[in-house]
Protein backbone atom coordinates (compact mmCIF):
# COMPACT_ATOMS: atom_id res chain seq x y z
CA UNK A 1 0.00 0.00 0.00
CA UNK A 2 1.02 3.66 -0.83
CA UNK A 3 1.17 6.47 1.42
CA UNK A 4 0.28 9.67 -0.66
CA UNK A 5 1.78 13.03 0.51
CA UNK A 6 -0.11 15.42 1.24
CA UNK A 7 -0.47 17.49 -2.12
CA UNK A 8 -0.28 14.75 -4.83
CA UNK A 9 -1.48 14.92 -8.22
CA UNK A 10 -1.88 11.30 -9.27
CA UNK A 11 -1.87 9.89 -13.41
CA UNK A 12 -3.34 6.51 -12.85
CA UNK A 13 -2.08 3.54 -14.59
CA UNK A 14 -4.38 0.80 -15.24
CA UNK A 15 -4.92 -1.72 -12.89
CA UNK A 16 -5.48 -1.73 -9.40
CA UNK A 17 -3.64 0.00 -6.72
CA UNK A 18 -3.79 0.34 -3.05
CA UNK A 19 -3.24 3.93 -1.40
CA UNK A 20 -3.45 5.48 2.38
CA UNK A 21 -3.98 8.57 3.62
CA UNK A 22 -2.05 9.00 6.95
CA UNK A 23 -1.86 13.05 7.94
CA UNK A 24 -2.74 15.46 10.86
CA UNK A 25 -2.99 18.05 8.26
CA UNK A 26 -5.55 19.64 5.81
CA UNK A 27 -4.44 17.64 2.30
CA UNK A 28 -5.58 17.94 -1.37
CA UNK A 29 -5.02 14.71 -3.96
CA UNK A 30 -6.13 14.54 -7.85
CA UNK A 31 -6.80 11.74 -10.01
CA UNK A 32 -6.59 11.46 -13.73
CA UNK A 33 -7.76 7.92 -15.05
CA UNK A 34 -7.25 7.99 -18.68
CA UNK A 35 -7.63 3.87 -19.18
CA UNK A 36 -9.00 1.25 -16.82
CA UNK A 37 -8.06 2.34 -12.99
CA UNK A 38 -9.32 0.69 -9.80
CA UNK A 39 -7.97 2.41 -6.67
CA UNK A 40 -8.20 1.48 -3.10
CA UNK A 41 -7.84 4.52 -1.10
CA UNK A 42 -7.68 3.79 2.77
CA UNK A 43 -8.12 7.23 5.10
CA UNK A 44 -6.36 5.96 8.07
CA UNK A 45 -5.93 9.86 9.31
CA UNK A 46 -7.15 12.52 8.42
CA UNK A 47 -8.71 16.22 9.20
CA UNK A 48 -9.49 17.40 5.84
CA UNK A 49 -9.70 16.27 2.34
CA UNK A 50 -10.15 18.06 -1.04
CA UNK A 51 -10.11 15.37 -3.28
CA UNK A 52 -10.77 15.57 -7.34
CA UNK A 53 -10.92 12.85 -9.77
CA UNK A 54 -11.23 13.07 -13.57
CA UNK A 55 -12.02 10.29 -15.95
CA UNK A 56 -11.11 10.75 -19.80
CA UNK A 57 -12.76 9.84 -22.83
CA UNK A 58 -13.68 5.86 -22.64
CA UNK A 59 -11.81 6.12 -19.34
CA UNK A 60 -13.07 3.32 -16.50
CA UNK A 61 -12.26 4.30 -12.86
CA UNK A 62 -13.57 2.65 -10.05
CA UNK A 63 -12.92 4.35 -7.08
CA UNK A 64 -13.43 2.99 -3.12
CA UNK A 65 -12.73 5.45 -0.34
CA UNK A 66 -12.40 3.56 3.62
CA UNK A 67 -12.55 5.48 6.17
CA UNK A 68 -10.67 4.35 9.27
CA UNK A 69 -9.57 7.66 10.18
CA UNK A 70 -9.07 8.15 14.05
CA UNK A 71 -10.46 11.56 14.31
CA UNK A 72 -13.29 13.24 12.54
CA UNK A 73 -12.74 13.95 8.73
CA UNK A 74 -14.20 15.95 6.06
CA UNK A 75 -14.16 15.31 2.45
CA UNK A 76 -14.66 17.72 -0.26
CA UNK A 77 -14.71 16.23 -3.49
CA UNK A 78 -15.50 17.00 -7.03
CA UNK A 79 -15.10 13.85 -9.91
CA UNK A 80 -15.66 14.98 -13.44
CA UNK A 81 -16.07 12.60 -16.16
CA UNK A 82 -15.67 13.16 -19.71
CA UNK A 83 -17.05 11.28 -23.27
CA UNK A 84 -18.14 7.95 -22.54
CA UNK A 85 -16.25 7.85 -19.41
CA UNK A 86 -17.22 5.67 -16.12
CA UNK A 87 -16.60 6.42 -12.64
CA UNK A 88 -18.12 3.89 -9.86
CA UNK A 89 -17.02 5.78 -6.17
CA UNK A 90 -18.13 3.91 -3.17
CA UNK A 91 -17.43 4.84 0.09
CA UNK A 92 -16.91 2.26 3.04
CA UNK A 93 -18.31 4.47 6.48
CA UNK A 94 -17.82 1.65 9.30
CA UNK A 95 -15.26 3.30 11.44
CA UNK A 96 -16.82 5.14 14.78
CA UNK A 97 -15.61 8.59 14.12
CA UNK A 98 -17.41 11.28 12.20
CA UNK A 99 -17.13 11.84 8.95
CA UNK A 100 -18.75 14.22 5.90
CA UNK A 101 -18.89 14.01 2.59
CA UNK A 102 -19.60 16.78 -0.13
CA UNK A 103 -19.47 15.59 -3.26
CA UNK A 104 -20.37 16.62 -6.74
CA UNK A 105 -19.82 14.26 -9.91
CA UNK A 106 -20.37 16.01 -13.28
CA UNK A 107 -21.09 13.84 -15.87
CA UNK A 108 -19.63 16.70 -18.78
CA UNK A 109 -19.67 14.56 -22.02
CA UNK A 110 -22.10 12.17 -23.99
CA UNK A 111 -22.26 8.61 -22.46
CA UNK A 112 -20.50 9.28 -19.29
CA UNK A 113 -21.85 7.07 -16.45
CA UNK A 114 -21.33 7.22 -12.57
CA UNK A 115 -22.90 5.35 -9.67
CA UNK A 116 -22.08 6.41 -6.54
CA UNK A 117 -22.80 4.08 -3.30
CA UNK A 118 -22.46 4.19 0.39
CA UNK A 119 -22.36 1.80 2.96
CA UNK A 120 -22.46 2.80 6.74
CA UNK A 121 -22.38 1.25 9.58
CA UNK A 122 -22.61 4.12 13.25
CA UNK A 123 -22.91 4.81 16.27
CA UNK A 124 -21.84 8.80 15.33
CA UNK A 125 -22.47 11.61 13.02
CA UNK A 126 -22.15 10.47 9.09
CA UNK A 127 -23.22 12.66 6.84
CA UNK A 128 -23.50 12.84 3.09
CA UNK A 129 -24.33 15.76 0.84
CA UNK A 130 -24.07 14.26 -2.74
CA UNK A 131 -25.05 15.51 -6.62
CA UNK A 132 -24.92 13.71 -9.61
CA UNK A 133 -25.09 16.80 -12.09
CA UNK A 134 -26.13 15.38 -16.05
CA UNK A 135 -24.34 18.32 -18.05
CA UNK A 136 -24.12 16.18 -21.79
CA UNK A 137 -26.99 13.75 -23.59
CA UNK A 138 -27.32 10.46 -22.96
CA UNK A 139 -25.66 10.31 -19.46
CA UNK A 140 -26.35 8.07 -16.52
CA UNK A 141 -26.32 8.78 -12.89
CA UNK A 142 -26.89 6.51 -9.93
CA UNK A 143 -27.21 6.91 -6.87
CA UNK A 144 -27.10 4.17 -3.90
CA UNK A 145 -26.96 4.94 -0.23
CA UNK A 146 -27.27 2.49 2.66
CA UNK A 147 -26.88 3.14 6.34
CA UNK A 148 -27.29 0.81 9.20
CA UNK A 149 -27.59 3.22 12.59
CA UNK A 150 -27.42 2.24 15.82
CA UNK A 151 -27.99 3.95 19.46
CA UNK A 152 -25.99 7.43 19.36
CA UNK A 153 -26.04 7.40 15.34
CA UNK A 154 -26.61 10.30 13.30
CA UNK A 155 -26.99 9.39 9.90
CA UNK A 156 -27.67 12.42 7.25
CA UNK A 157 -27.88 12.01 3.29
CA UNK A 158 -28.28 15.05 0.89
CA UNK A 159 -28.72 12.78 -2.69
CA UNK A 160 -29.33 15.06 -5.61
CA UNK A 161 -29.68 13.69 -9.31
CA UNK A 162 -29.81 16.75 -11.49
CA UNK A 163 -30.55 16.32 -15.04
CA UNK A 164 -29.62 20.03 -17.25
CA UNK A 165 -31.26 22.07 -20.11
CA UNK A 166 -29.55 19.72 -22.85
CA UNK A 167 -29.05 16.38 -21.22
CA UNK A 168 -31.42 14.67 -23.61
CA UNK A 169 -31.72 11.11 -23.13
CA UNK A 170 -30.23 10.83 -19.71
CA UNK A 171 -30.52 8.78 -16.83
CA UNK A 172 -31.12 9.72 -12.85
CA UNK A 173 -31.86 7.43 -10.41
CA UNK A 174 -31.05 7.00 -6.73
CA UNK A 175 -32.17 4.72 -3.65
CA UNK A 176 -31.37 5.59 -0.08
CA UNK A 177 -32.42 3.43 2.44
CA UNK A 178 -31.55 3.64 6.52
CA UNK A 179 -32.27 0.36 8.67
CA UNK A 180 -32.61 1.77 12.24
CA UNK A 181 -32.47 -0.89 15.33
CA UNK A 182 -32.25 0.86 18.40
CA UNK A 183 -34.25 3.92 20.20
CA UNK A 184 -32.06 7.26 20.87
CA UNK A 185 -30.61 7.55 16.99
CA UNK A 186 -31.08 10.01 14.15
CA UNK A 187 -31.55 9.24 10.69
CA UNK A 188 -33.00 11.64 7.81
CA UNK A 189 -32.71 11.35 3.98
CA UNK A 190 -33.13 14.08 1.39
CA UNK A 191 -34.25 12.75 -1.76
CA UNK A 192 -33.63 15.27 -4.55
CA UNK A 193 -34.30 15.19 -7.98
CA UNK A 194 -33.88 18.61 -10.29
CA UNK A 195 -34.97 17.75 -14.25
CA UNK A 196 -35.18 20.21 -16.10
CA UNK A 197 -34.96 18.79 -19.59
CA UNK A 198 -37.82 16.62 -21.22
CA UNK A 199 -36.90 12.95 -22.57
CA UNK A 200 -34.76 11.70 -19.93
CA UNK A 201 -35.93 8.40 -17.31
CA UNK A 202 -35.60 9.33 -13.41
CA UNK A 203 -36.44 7.77 -10.36
CA UNK A 204 -35.73 7.72 -6.37
CA UNK A 205 -36.51 5.50 -3.73
CA UNK A 206 -36.20 6.29 0.34
CA UNK A 207 -36.80 3.50 2.92
CA UNK A 208 -36.30 4.57 6.45
CA UNK A 209 -37.28 2.58 9.47
CA UNK A 210 -36.76 -0.75 11.63
CA UNK A 211 -36.34 -4.25 10.20
CA UNK A 212 -39.60 -5.49 9.65
CA UNK A 213 -41.50 -7.48 12.44
CA UNK A 214 -42.60 -10.53 10.35
CA UNK A 215 -38.47 -10.86 8.84
CA UNK A 216 -37.81 -10.92 12.26
CA UNK A 217 -40.12 -13.78 13.47
CA UNK A 218 -39.40 -15.73 10.40
CA UNK A 219 -35.35 -15.93 10.84
CA UNK A 220 -36.16 -15.92 14.98
CA UNK A 221 -38.41 -18.83 14.01
CA UNK A 222 -34.76 -20.91 12.43
CA UNK A 223 -33.01 -20.14 15.89
CA UNK A 224 -31.57 -16.76 15.36
CA UNK A 225 -31.39 -14.68 18.00
CA UNK A 226 -32.65 -10.76 17.86
CA UNK A 227 -29.20 -10.11 17.82
CA UNK A 228 -28.05 -12.84 15.49
CA UNK A 229 -30.56 -11.24 12.95
CA UNK A 230 -29.80 -8.08 13.08
CA UNK A 231 -26.51 -8.81 12.45
CA UNK A 232 -27.12 -10.70 9.30
CA UNK A 233 -29.45 -8.06 7.87
CA UNK A 234 -26.75 -5.15 8.60
CA UNK A 235 -24.28 -7.61 6.93
CA UNK A 236 -26.69 -8.14 3.64
CA UNK A 237 -27.16 -4.33 3.55
CA UNK A 238 -23.52 -3.33 3.97
CA UNK A 239 -21.88 -5.84 2.08
CA UNK A 240 -22.31 -4.95 -1.54
CA UNK A 241 -19.64 -2.03 -0.74
CA UNK A 242 -16.89 -4.58 -0.26
CA UNK A 243 -17.69 -6.14 -3.91
CA UNK A 244 -16.52 -2.30 -5.32
CA UNK A 245 -13.18 -3.81 -6.19
CA UNK A 246 -12.32 -6.63 -8.02
CA UNK A 247 -9.61 -7.82 -6.59
CA UNK A 248 -10.45 -10.88 -4.13
CA UNK A 249 -7.63 -10.13 -1.44
CA UNK A 250 -8.88 -7.41 -0.99
CA UNK A 251 -12.81 -8.47 -1.07
CA UNK A 252 -11.96 -10.88 1.59
CA UNK A 253 -10.13 -8.37 3.93
CA UNK A 254 -12.86 -5.88 3.78
CA UNK A 255 -15.57 -8.80 4.19
CA UNK A 256 -14.00 -10.04 7.50
CA UNK A 257 -13.40 -6.60 8.48
CA UNK A 258 -17.08 -5.73 8.04
CA UNK A 259 -18.10 -8.78 10.11
CA UNK A 260 -16.29 -8.28 12.84
CA UNK A 261 -17.57 -4.46 12.90
CA UNK A 262 -21.24 -5.60 12.68
CA UNK A 263 -20.76 -8.16 15.30
CA UNK A 264 -19.28 -5.99 17.81
CA UNK A 265 -21.59 -3.25 17.18
CA UNK A 266 -25.05 -5.64 16.73
CA UNK A 267 -24.56 -7.97 19.85
CA UNK A 268 -24.26 -4.68 22.20
CA UNK B 1 -38.77 -39.32 24.21
CA UNK B 2 -39.96 -36.18 22.31
CA UNK B 3 -43.12 -35.54 23.31
CA UNK B 4 -45.65 -32.05 22.38
CA UNK B 5 -48.76 -31.41 24.98
CA UNK B 6 -51.10 -28.34 24.73
CA UNK B 7 -53.33 -28.25 27.47
CA UNK B 8 -56.58 -26.58 27.11
CA UNK B 9 -54.97 -23.76 24.54
CA UNK B 10 -56.97 -20.57 24.30
CA UNK B 11 -55.39 -18.12 21.48
CA UNK B 12 -56.18 -14.43 20.71
CA UNK B 13 -55.56 -12.65 17.89
CA UNK B 14 -56.02 -8.96 18.32
CA UNK B 15 -58.81 -9.64 20.89
CA UNK B 16 -60.29 -12.09 18.96
CA UNK B 17 -60.96 -15.54 20.57
CA UNK B 18 -59.56 -18.19 18.07
CA UNK B 19 -58.29 -21.41 19.99
CA UNK B 20 -61.17 -22.03 22.17
CA UNK B 21 -59.84 -24.94 24.37
CA UNK B 22 -57.37 -27.29 22.35
CA UNK B 23 -55.97 -30.43 23.73
CA UNK B 24 -53.15 -32.18 21.42
CA UNK B 25 -50.89 -34.80 22.45
CA UNK B 26 -47.76 -35.07 19.40
CA UNK B 27 -45.07 -38.24 20.58
CA UNK B 28 -41.85 -38.82 18.85
CA UNK B 29 -41.94 -40.12 15.41
CA UNK B 30 -45.60 -39.65 15.13
CA UNK B 31 -47.88 -38.22 12.29
CA UNK B 32 -50.44 -36.01 13.25
CA UNK B 33 -53.14 -34.63 10.47
CA UNK B 34 -54.85 -30.92 11.38
CA UNK B 35 -57.70 -30.66 9.01
CA UNK B 36 -60.54 -28.24 9.30
CA UNK B 37 -62.36 -25.22 7.25
CA UNK B 38 -60.35 -21.94 6.61
CA UNK B 39 -60.34 -20.29 9.47
CA UNK B 40 -60.89 -21.93 12.08
CA UNK B 41 -57.28 -22.04 13.86
CA UNK B 42 -55.29 -24.82 12.06
CA UNK B 43 -52.51 -21.85 11.05
CA UNK B 44 -53.29 -20.15 14.61
CA UNK B 45 -52.47 -23.64 16.64
CA UNK B 46 -49.04 -23.97 14.57
CA UNK B 47 -48.29 -19.96 14.70
CA UNK B 48 -48.98 -19.99 18.65
CA UNK B 49 -47.09 -23.05 19.49
CA UNK B 50 -43.82 -21.01 17.61
CA UNK B 51 -44.48 -17.92 19.36
CA UNK B 52 -45.38 -15.59 16.60
CA UNK B 53 -45.90 -12.25 18.74
CA UNK B 54 -49.00 -11.40 17.27
CA UNK B 55 -50.99 -14.75 18.52
CA UNK B 56 -51.52 -14.47 22.48
CA UNK B 57 -51.86 -16.97 24.74
CA UNK B 58 -54.88 -16.00 26.65
CA UNK B 59 -54.72 -19.51 28.70
CA UNK B 60 -53.53 -23.35 28.94
CA UNK B 61 -50.32 -24.70 28.32
CA UNK B 62 -47.76 -26.09 25.99
CA UNK B 63 -45.03 -28.11 26.68
CA UNK B 64 -42.55 -29.82 25.09
CA UNK B 65 -40.15 -32.49 26.47
CA UNK B 66 -40.81 -31.03 29.83
CA UNK B 67 -40.04 -27.50 29.08
CA UNK B 68 -42.92 -24.75 29.27
CA UNK B 69 -42.48 -23.86 25.50
CA UNK B 70 -45.28 -20.67 26.58
CA UNK B 71 -41.93 -19.06 28.76
CA UNK B 72 -39.41 -19.37 25.90
CA UNK B 73 -38.62 -17.07 22.76
CA UNK B 74 -38.78 -17.55 19.63
CA UNK B 75 -35.57 -18.59 18.87
CA UNK B 76 -35.41 -21.11 21.85
CA UNK B 77 -38.19 -23.01 20.74
CA UNK B 78 -36.50 -23.39 17.86
CA UNK B 79 -33.37 -24.36 19.13
CA UNK B 80 -35.51 -26.83 21.65
CA UNK B 81 -36.18 -28.65 17.84
CA UNK B 82 -39.23 -27.10 16.86
CA UNK B 83 -39.70 -26.15 13.60
CA UNK B 84 -42.89 -24.21 11.61
CA UNK B 85 -42.31 -24.52 7.58
CA UNK B 86 -44.86 -21.94 7.29
CA UNK B 87 -47.60 -20.97 4.83
CA UNK B 88 -46.05 -17.78 3.34
CA UNK B 89 -42.31 -17.75 3.69
CA UNK B 90 -40.64 -13.98 4.23
CA UNK B 91 -38.56 -12.40 1.89
CA UNK B 92 -35.59 -11.46 3.63
CA UNK B 93 -33.18 -9.13 0.74
CA UNK B 94 -29.66 -9.01 1.28
CA UNK B 95 -29.58 -11.85 3.31
CA UNK B 96 -28.66 -15.53 1.60
CA UNK B 97 -29.97 -18.65 1.82
CA UNK B 98 -26.63 -20.31 2.79
CA UNK B 99 -25.54 -17.43 5.39
CA UNK B 100 -28.94 -17.52 6.80
CA UNK B 101 -28.81 -21.69 7.28
CA UNK B 102 -24.79 -21.80 8.23
CA UNK B 103 -26.20 -18.94 11.26
CA UNK B 104 -29.11 -20.86 11.75
CA UNK B 105 -27.03 -24.34 12.09
CA UNK B 106 -24.63 -22.76 14.20
CA UNK B 107 -27.09 -21.32 16.57
CA UNK B 108 -28.05 -24.34 17.68
CA UNK B 109 -23.82 -26.26 17.96
CA UNK B 110 -20.89 -25.23 20.49
CA UNK B 111 -18.70 -25.53 17.51
CA UNK B 112 -19.21 -23.58 14.54
CA UNK B 113 -19.85 -26.19 11.34
CA UNK B 114 -17.06 -26.55 9.52
CA UNK B 115 -17.43 -25.17 5.71
CA UNK B 116 -16.83 -28.30 3.99
CA UNK B 117 -19.42 -30.01 6.27
CA UNK B 118 -21.94 -27.55 5.21
CA UNK B 119 -21.08 -27.19 1.48
CA UNK B 120 -22.23 -30.64 1.65
CA UNK B 121 -24.79 -30.95 3.61
CA UNK B 122 -26.31 -27.89 1.47
CA UNK B 123 -25.38 -29.28 -1.71
CA UNK B 124 -27.16 -32.65 -0.77
CA UNK B 125 -30.48 -30.70 0.74
CA UNK B 126 -30.46 -28.48 -2.72
CA UNK B 127 -29.91 -32.04 -4.84
CA UNK B 128 -32.83 -33.45 -2.62
CA UNK B 129 -35.20 -31.26 -3.14
CA UNK B 130 -34.31 -30.49 -6.89
CA UNK B 131 -33.60 -26.74 -6.50
CA UNK B 132 -31.57 -24.84 -8.51
CA UNK B 133 -27.92 -25.20 -7.70
CA UNK B 134 -27.25 -21.36 -7.52
CA UNK B 135 -30.04 -21.38 -3.59
CA UNK B 136 -27.13 -21.03 -1.75
CA UNK B 137 -26.07 -17.68 -3.14
CA UNK B 138 -29.61 -16.16 -3.76
CA UNK B 139 -31.23 -14.14 -1.48
CA UNK B 140 -33.82 -15.89 1.27
CA UNK B 141 -36.81 -16.41 -0.87
CA UNK B 142 -36.27 -13.19 -2.66
CA UNK B 143 -37.98 -13.60 -6.15
CA UNK B 144 -38.65 -17.02 -5.48
CA UNK B 145 -41.97 -18.59 -7.17
CA UNK B 146 -44.76 -19.82 -4.63
CA UNK B 147 -43.29 -23.30 -4.91
CA UNK B 148 -39.83 -22.68 -4.76
CA UNK B 149 -40.17 -20.94 -1.38
CA UNK B 150 -42.16 -24.33 0.20
CA UNK B 151 -39.09 -26.33 -1.21
CA UNK B 152 -36.57 -24.29 0.10
CA UNK B 153 -38.78 -24.47 3.79
CA UNK B 154 -38.02 -28.04 3.44
CA UNK B 155 -34.68 -27.32 2.57
CA UNK B 156 -34.24 -25.48 5.70
CA UNK B 157 -35.90 -28.15 7.74
CA UNK B 158 -33.73 -30.96 6.30
CA UNK B 159 -31.19 -29.00 7.27
CA UNK B 160 -31.76 -27.73 10.93
CA UNK B 161 -33.00 -31.58 11.91
CA UNK B 162 -35.88 -30.66 13.89
CA UNK B 163 -37.30 -33.10 16.30
CA UNK B 164 -40.85 -31.83 16.16
CA UNK B 165 -41.73 -30.20 12.10
CA UNK B 166 -44.73 -28.43 11.96
CA UNK B 167 -45.35 -28.13 7.88
CA UNK B 168 -48.53 -25.16 7.61
CA UNK B 169 -49.84 -26.39 4.09
CA UNK B 170 -46.67 -26.45 2.44
CA UNK B 171 -47.78 -28.76 -0.50
CA UNK B 172 -49.93 -25.52 -1.75
CA UNK B 173 -47.93 -23.98 -4.52
CA UNK B 174 -46.52 -27.45 -5.66
CA UNK B 175 -47.10 -29.13 -8.95
CA UNK B 176 -47.79 -32.93 -8.47
CA UNK B 177 -43.97 -33.71 -9.52
CA UNK B 178 -42.71 -31.15 -6.57
CA UNK B 179 -45.06 -33.02 -3.98
CA UNK B 180 -43.76 -35.82 -4.56
CA UNK B 181 -39.96 -34.34 -4.03
CA UNK B 182 -41.34 -32.32 -1.30
CA UNK B 183 -43.01 -35.69 0.52
CA UNK B 184 -39.66 -38.02 -0.11
CA UNK B 185 -38.08 -35.53 1.63
CA UNK B 186 -39.73 -35.28 4.19
CA UNK B 187 -40.19 -39.08 4.86
CA UNK B 188 -36.17 -39.66 4.68
CA UNK B 189 -35.65 -36.78 7.30
CA UNK B 190 -38.28 -38.91 9.27
CA UNK B 191 -37.20 -42.04 8.86
CA UNK B 192 -33.45 -40.82 9.41
CA UNK B 193 -34.33 -38.54 12.00
CA UNK B 194 -37.41 -40.37 14.22
CA UNK B 195 -39.41 -36.29 14.05
CA UNK B 196 -42.56 -35.99 14.75
CA UNK B 197 -44.68 -34.16 12.14
CA UNK B 198 -47.86 -31.69 12.74
CA UNK B 199 -49.25 -31.54 9.47
CA UNK B 200 -51.71 -29.00 7.99
CA UNK B 201 -52.95 -29.48 4.63
CA UNK B 202 -56.68 -29.03 2.52
CA UNK B 203 -55.51 -32.36 0.18
CA UNK B 204 -55.70 -36.49 0.53
CA UNK B 205 -52.95 -36.23 -1.91
CA UNK B 206 -50.61 -35.05 0.08
CA UNK B 207 -51.75 -37.52 3.26
CA UNK B 208 -51.71 -40.25 0.55
CA UNK B 209 -47.79 -39.91 0.14
CA UNK B 210 -47.35 -38.69 4.03
CA UNK B 211 -49.58 -41.32 5.97
CA UNK B 212 -50.86 -39.33 9.20
CA UNK B 213 -51.34 -42.20 11.96
CA UNK B 214 -53.70 -39.72 13.69
CA UNK B 215 -55.99 -37.03 12.17
CA UNK B 216 -57.27 -34.30 14.08
CA UNK B 217 -60.58 -31.88 12.96
CA UNK B 218 -60.59 -28.33 14.35
CA UNK B 219 -63.73 -26.14 14.01
CA UNK B 220 -64.15 -22.84 15.47
CA UNK B 221 -61.05 -23.32 17.59
CA UNK B 222 -61.48 -26.97 19.14
CA UNK B 223 -60.53 -30.27 17.89
CA UNK B 224 -63.91 -31.77 17.59
CA UNK B 225 -63.33 -35.15 15.79
CA UNK B 226 -59.96 -37.64 16.05
CA UNK B 227 -59.59 -40.59 14.07
CA UNK B 228 -56.59 -42.15 12.02
CA UNK B 229 -56.10 -41.45 8.01
CA UNK B 230 -59.50 -42.84 6.94
CA UNK B 231 -60.83 -39.73 8.23
CA UNK B 232 -58.73 -37.83 6.07
CA UNK B 233 -59.55 -39.73 3.23
CA UNK B 234 -63.59 -39.22 4.26
CA UNK B 235 -63.08 -35.58 4.58
CA UNK B 236 -61.60 -35.07 1.14
CA UNK B 237 -64.51 -37.15 -0.48
CA UNK B 238 -67.22 -35.80 1.85
CA UNK B 239 -66.19 -32.68 3.28
CA UNK B 240 -66.93 -30.88 6.57
CA UNK B 241 -70.99 -30.96 6.43
CA UNK B 242 -71.68 -34.39 8.47
CA UNK B 243 -69.09 -33.58 11.00
CA UNK B 244 -71.46 -30.17 11.73
CA UNK B 245 -74.84 -32.15 11.61
CA UNK B 246 -73.17 -35.22 13.65
CA UNK B 247 -71.30 -33.44 15.82
CA UNK B 248 -73.24 -30.10 16.52
CA UNK B 249 -70.58 -27.68 15.65
CA UNK B 250 -70.69 -24.45 13.26
CA UNK B 251 -67.65 -23.18 11.73
CA UNK B 252 -66.51 -19.90 12.73
CA UNK B 253 -67.04 -17.89 9.27
CA UNK B 254 -64.22 -16.79 7.53
CA UNK B 255 -62.88 -13.09 8.21
CA UNK B 256 -64.22 -11.16 5.28
CA UNK B 257 -61.20 -9.90 3.78
CA UNK B 258 -62.40 -7.65 1.11
CA UNK B 259 -60.21 -5.00 -0.32
CA UNK B 260 -62.14 -1.45 -0.25
CA UNK B 261 -63.29 -1.68 -3.94
CA UNK B 262 -64.27 1.82 -5.79
CA UNK B 263 -67.20 1.16 -8.15
CA UNK B 264 -66.48 3.95 -9.97
CA UNK B 265 -63.41 2.35 -11.67
CA UNK B 266 -64.07 0.14 -14.65
CA UNK B 267 -62.22 -2.87 -13.81
CA UNK B 268 -63.13 -3.43 -10.65
CA UNK B 269 -66.78 -2.92 -11.41
CA UNK B 270 -67.01 -5.44 -14.33
CA UNK B 271 -65.07 -7.71 -11.73
CA UNK B 272 -68.04 -6.98 -8.94
CA UNK B 273 -70.82 -7.72 -12.25
CA UNK B 274 -69.08 -10.82 -12.90
CA UNK B 275 -69.39 -12.04 -9.58
CA UNK B 276 -72.53 -11.36 -9.23
CA UNK B 277 -73.34 -13.35 -12.67
CA UNK B 278 -72.47 -16.18 -10.83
Amino acid sequence: MRKLSANEEVILTDGYQMLEVDTKEEAQFSFVCRGKSEVFLKVKNAKQITLKTKTEENGELTFLIWNESETPCEFEESHELLKDASLQLSYGEVNQTEASHHLVVDLLEPGAHAQVGSATLTRVKKSFTMSVVSHADHTYGQIDNYGVVLTGGNYFVDATGAIKKGAYASESHQTSCALCFDEGMKANILPRLLIDENDVQASHATSLGSVDEEHMYYMQARGLSPQQCTALISTGYLMPVTRTIQDETLQQELRAELERKIHELCSI
Amino acid sequence: MNTLEIKDLHVSVEEKEILKGVNLTVHENEIHALMGPNGNGKSTLLAAIMGHPKYQVTSGSIVYNGQNVLEMSVDARSRAGLFLAMQYPQEIPGVTNSDFLRAAINARREEPISLFQFIKGMEKTIKDLEMKEDLAHRFLNEGFSGGEKKRNEIVQMEMLKPSLAMLDEVDSGLDVDALHVVANAIKQLKEETKMSLLVVSHYERFYELIVPEFTHVLVDGKIVLEGDAELARKIDSEGYDWIYKEYDVKPASEAEKRAPVSLGACATSQRVRRKEQK
